[in-house]
């Protein structure tokens, strides 16, 4: 109640405007997106008392080195789940369980893959109600506890995001762990946020360990906590640093607001404020996106509420010339508030929880997926809230095509990830629904007069590295096609409690050829890579050439 | 007879066939028809538009048989005739000639420009030696640039682009099959090396050849990599592309595209529409949908049945001898490991869309598909078969990308642009098919003899070239008099 009260006090005018607007046809493709999850050999789904209305995550990853993604998927109550791909290249979606896996945890809110010992091997971040876990991924889906091994205090709190980033100079990732209410405080659960927890390893000790591994025995606090729902370290001013975004929700804090961490190296961790130029922003911060839609270095933001979502973007000047981090809403000007349900009867606002960019029709358009779902029986928000898809256009603003696109299903979709499972390249989802089965979007082509029909061109690329962070988090990928740069940053966190981690995705549209230049998380620039579009590419650093990449095809 | 082909017969088809093709399919998609043409109701004898009703691609779908064949051929060679005017789309006052659909920032100062383009009213403006579709003389050499930068460059200067010689199109219906077959061929050998690679988990190197050409190999990898850097003579991805002084073009019907937007600001929907660019009328020059797939069919239909050109066989006894010691000349020299004399292709049936375009050039179930049996048209009767019915194509080439200049030969590398990913001194190979009839030579067209673009062949043809400049004076006039015996026939 006090949510669409305070939502009605300042948008309501202006979004019923918008709705009444007729809608634009959109001229560009629109995917068909199948459901297909019992028959992929998928059902599992997210559920829960109270701390469940929130997270319901899903990690997308390679786990048994055939290049594919599986999934890891929470189950909040009930058990988390790992699925083995077993997709054929192009066809239709199919998944394995691994019953005995040492992943099969109760509690799980959400999780994010990520290799942090470097062995080349993605490990698994688990978040969870009570203590947090994390799990050394190896061959072949296996997974080792690690907490103890790697000094990591899962601590008890009620974890909703993560992220993490190779600071510099270091050799594992500084981890960032988002908590939620505390439910043990007086008062609880109004104003009650847990801390926020920074995650720094220890220096190697000198001489180097033969068998060296992350230490993560000091731990610094994140204070304020404002309830976090999601996280994700950005290089928001284009200098090399990351500094840490948190969305927060402002159901149960008081006084709080987003928050941007400056994680000067070698200096505690503090806050930008009003005075650096920082605006409060209030809102039910559920999940972060982030993307360079302009390609001009410094990204934008989506930020999902409830209600609608914000597109921050940078307000350049005063970045460049005083680096101050402010922002302005653009979500109304690009058509990307998705505030409201795009069909069906109910008018009332939506919750928004998982975002990201990718580009589902491989336009080289970003398009902006949102999964949509009422908390739980909150009678002021919509009941029926399907899940975004809004389609990039060529004018800089998006076009909603959920319905079209086969994603109006009433399901409270919650975590998500976006994904080509078998390897077609044209880009699938999977969302995780609270108190329903998963829903497994299969991409299965571009709708058109004459049936389903290819998308755009398309590349993905791989990035690898020796030594330490192997998977390059952090580093830039710039993908030209005739005057257009496109730029991707590969990064871990964000969305709501969900990860992925694999082939970056690029769409080419009508290009047949990009060059590629990478820049690599320490700053060094490759040199250009000239790449043929339709193909999965590895990029290895000092490498001057790449490699292609097949998936299995079918005997004859 | 047909009353729909009587009246077609009575139609003077040059000029006024589309005007006639109202009547005669008054069926037409709506759907298909550029807006502004949505009005016209009849062509007046007098208009100044060269398109008067677009073609229907729903018109010509499937396998097409003689008659609608011949009736897509004309409405082919019509386009390629016709001199678009400002009424039918020429000009692309705010677009580049780029491949890729790009804005200019300002509109040029003059529509037409013979460097940067648009540089011609038709198609035949300059394939027209020595009839229309063949090559053109160095008054038609076309400035190539990429259009992404510096589009408006008004000199010569090679630093802004590379100046071209007209390729004549006969014959490329069966260049365009040879590729689409090679290609294939070498992507089949590709699987095959990642199907024993992951097979014996061992790593796997595969020598690449197609219809005895080879192309270098590549190695695979159990886990499904591939190294491509000991791939010759063709892209990354396998797929040989034909067209183009340079071998960058995938089909005629990218090249048609391509050319129909750089020569005469005309835009195809299927790159330039609304699908891929937001925009009905991206160049802004005032008229919307210029160019439906229908009308991009026919342009291609016409190219593909365009006759190969033959072998002369001259009258003069003398010429006659001596053209037979040319050839042997030619192959004693070593010139055929690159022009060879013939490619054996499998199948005369010519897919349209062909499967090895990408987006932006129509492909499979985005229109109509259709079928050119090119085996209906009467020269495919004269094509010489081997024992295993495989048709031979007398090309003269091998499709495959080469090094042709050197330190001490450079004058065939004489770019300073590269194209597409190919280096400036790499080109396809040039098909000697024709090649009596289309003079002037070399990629610039500054060649006005035989032997001067035989004496300018370095890098890899460099033993070839150095073998012909051993052969005495009578044995060089031999071969010359074997190269005049490749014709166009009129």
């Amino acid at each position: 109640m006090l949510a669409s009260l305070l939502f009605g006090s300042w948008a309501g005018n202006a979004l019923a405007q918008q709705a009444e607007e007729p809608a634009t046809p959109f001229a560009g493709d629109i995917p068909l997106m199948m459901e297909e999850a019992v028959a992929a050999g998928i059902t599992h789904s997210y559920d829960g008392p109270w701390e469940y209305f929130v997270g319901g995550g899903v990690s997308t990853f390679d786990c048994n080195q055939d290049r594919l993604p599986d999934m890891y998927l929470a189950g909040g109550q009930q058990s988390a789940a790992l699925f083995v791909n077993r997709s054929q290249a192009g066809g239709r979606l199919q998944f394995d369980p691994v019953d005995d896996s040492s992943l099969t945890l109760d509690r799980v809110i959400g999780s994010y893959p990520l290799d942090i010992d470097n062995d080349g091997f993605q490990d698994l971040v688990v978040l969870r109600v009570g203590e947090n876990r994390l799990f050394k991924g190896g061959p072949d889906c296996r997974f080792t506890p690690a907490n103890v091994s790697w000094n990591f205090n899962g601590g008890n709190a009620w974890t909703t995001a993560f992220s993490a980033s190779f600071e510099p100079g270091q050799a594992y990732p500084t981890l960032a762990v988002g908590n939620y209410v505390d439910r043990a405080a007086p008062g609880s659960p109004w104003g009650t946020c847990h801390p926020n927890e920074l995650h720094r390893p220890a220096a190697e000790p000198e001489p180097k360990s033969e068998s060296p591994r992350p230490d993560y025995s000091s731990v610094l606090p994140l204070e304020p906590g404002y309830c976090a729902l999601s996280m994700l370290f950005t290089d928001w001013n284009k200098t090399g640093v990351d500094a840490l975004r948190i969305t927060n929700d402002r159901q149960y804090y008081r006084g709080g607001q987003e928050q941007l961490w400056r994680l000067d190296s070698g200096r505690y961790p503090r806050l930008y404020g009003a005075a650096e130029g920082w605006e409060p922003v209030v809102i039910w911060g559920m999940g972060i996106a982030e993307a360079d839609l302009d390609a001009d270095g410094y990204p934008e933001y989506a930020l999902t509420s409830m209600g609608d979502t914000k597109l921050q973007v940078l307000d350049l000047q005063q970045a460049i010339e005083e680096n101050r981090p402010s922002y302005q809403d653009m979500a109304w000007d690009r058509g990307a508030t998705a505030h409201r349900p795009y069909t069906g009867e109910d008018l009332k606002p939506s919750t928004g929880w998982h975002s990201q960019f990718e580009d589902l029709n491989n336009d080289a358009l970003l398009d902006l997926f949102i999964t949509k779902g009422n908390v739980e029986r909150m009678s002021d928000f919509a009941a029926f809230d399907p899940d975004n898809l809004l389609l990039g256009t060529h004018q800089a603003t998006f076009s909603e095509q959920g319905l079209a696109a086969g994603l109006a299903l009433d399901r409270r979709g919650r975590g998500a990830s976006i994904t080509d499972f078998n390897a077609d390249g044209l880009l699938d989802i999977v969302v995780v629904n609270r108190g329903a089965n998963i829903s497994l979007f299969r991409n299965g082509g571009m709708q058109g007069p004459e049936g389903l029909r290819a998308g755009g061109n398309w590349l993905k690329l791989a990035l690898q590295q020796k030594g330490n962070n192997r998977h390059a988090i952090g580093a830039r990928v710039s993908i030209k096609t005739g005057n257009r740069v496109q730029t991707r940053r590969l990064q871990s966190g964000g969305g709501h409690a969900s990860g992925s981690a694999g082939f970056i995705h690029v769409g080419l549209g009508v290009a047949e050829r990009a060059t590629v230049r990478v820049q690599w998380p320490d700053g060094q620039w490759s040199a250009p890579f000239k790449l043929f579009a339709n193909h999965h590419v590895i990029i290895e650093r000092d490498s001057i050439e790449t490699m292609q990449w097949f998936p299995p095809t079918p005997l004859p | 007879m047909n009353p729909r082909n009587s009246l077609a017969a009575t139609c003077h088809r040059r000029l006024v066939i589309l005007a006639c093709s109202l009547t005669l399919n008054g069926s037409l998609a709506a759907e298909s028809m550029p807006a502004e043409s949505k009005t016209v109701q009849a062509q007046e004898p007098w208009s100044e538009r060269a398109l008067a009703n677009p073609m229907s691609s729903a018109d010509f779908s499937g396998r097409l048989d003689q008659q609608r064949l011949q009736t897509l051929i004309d409405a082919g060679e019509h386009l390629f005739t016709a001199r678009f005017t400002t009424l039918d789309g020429v000009g692309r006052p705010m677009a580049t000639q780029a491949i890729i659909p790009t804005k200019r920032k300002r509109a040029p100062r003059s529509a037409f420009s013979r460097t940067a383009g648009m540089d011609a009213n038709a198609c035949s403006s300059c394939h027209n030696v020595p009839l229309v579709g063949g090559a053109g003389d160095f008054t038609a050499n076309v400035f190539v640039s990429e259009g992404f930068q510096h589009t408006d460059f008004d000199t010569t200067d090679p630093q802004f682009s590379n100046e071209r010689n007209t390729n004549h199109l006969f014959g490329s219906g069966l260049i365009e099959l040879l590729a689409r077959e090679m290609s294939g061929e070498l992507q089949a050998l590709r699987t095959q090396a990642l199907r024993t690679a992951r097979e014996s988990g061992e790593p796997t190197s595969m020598a690449l050849s197609s219809k005895g050409v080879n192309f270098g190999q590549l190695h695979a990898w159990p886990d499904g990599r591939v190294a491509t850097h000991d791939i010759e003579g063709v892209d990354q991805d396998l797929v040989i592309r034909p067209f183009s002084h340079k071998g960058v073009m995938t089909s005629l019907r990218q090249f048609t595209i391509n050319a129909l937007n750089h020569h005469h600001g005309m835009q195809a929907t299927e790159r330039f529409g609304e699908r891929w660019t937001g925009q009905q009328d991206h160049d802004e020059d005032g008229v919307r949908n210029e160019l439906g797939p229908g009308d991009v069919s026919a342009l291609v239909a016409w190219q593909a049945a365009l006759p190969p050109p033959g072998r002369l066989s001259p009258a003069d006894e003398r010429w006659q001898n001596a053209a037979a010691r040319g050839e042997r000349h030619f192959r004693n020299a070593g010139c055929n490991d690159c022009h060879r004399r013939t490619l054996p292709l499998d199948s005369l049936d010519f897919a349209d869309p062909g499967h090895l375009d990408a987006a932006g050039t129509l492909r499979h179930a985005e229109a109509t598909d259709a079928t050119y049996p090119l085996a209906l048209l009467a020269w495919a009767k004269q094509l010489e078969r081997d024992d295993s019915g495989r048709y031979l194509i007398p090309l003269f080439g091998d499709l495959k990308r080469h090094r042709i200049a050197d330190q001490s030969l450079s004058a065939l590398g004489n770019e300073l642009l590269s194209q597409r990913f190919v280096e400036r001194n790499v080109f396809m190979t040039s098909e000697l098919w024709g090649i009596a009839s289309t003079a002037p030579y070399g990629h610039r067209g500054d060649m006005s003899t035989l032997a001067e673009v035989i004496d300018a062949h370095g890098g890899e043809a460099r033993s070839a070239r150095d073998a012909w400049s051993h052969l005495n004076e009578q044995q060089k006039s031999d071969m010359i008099a074997f190269l005049k015996t490749l014709v166009i026939a009129p």
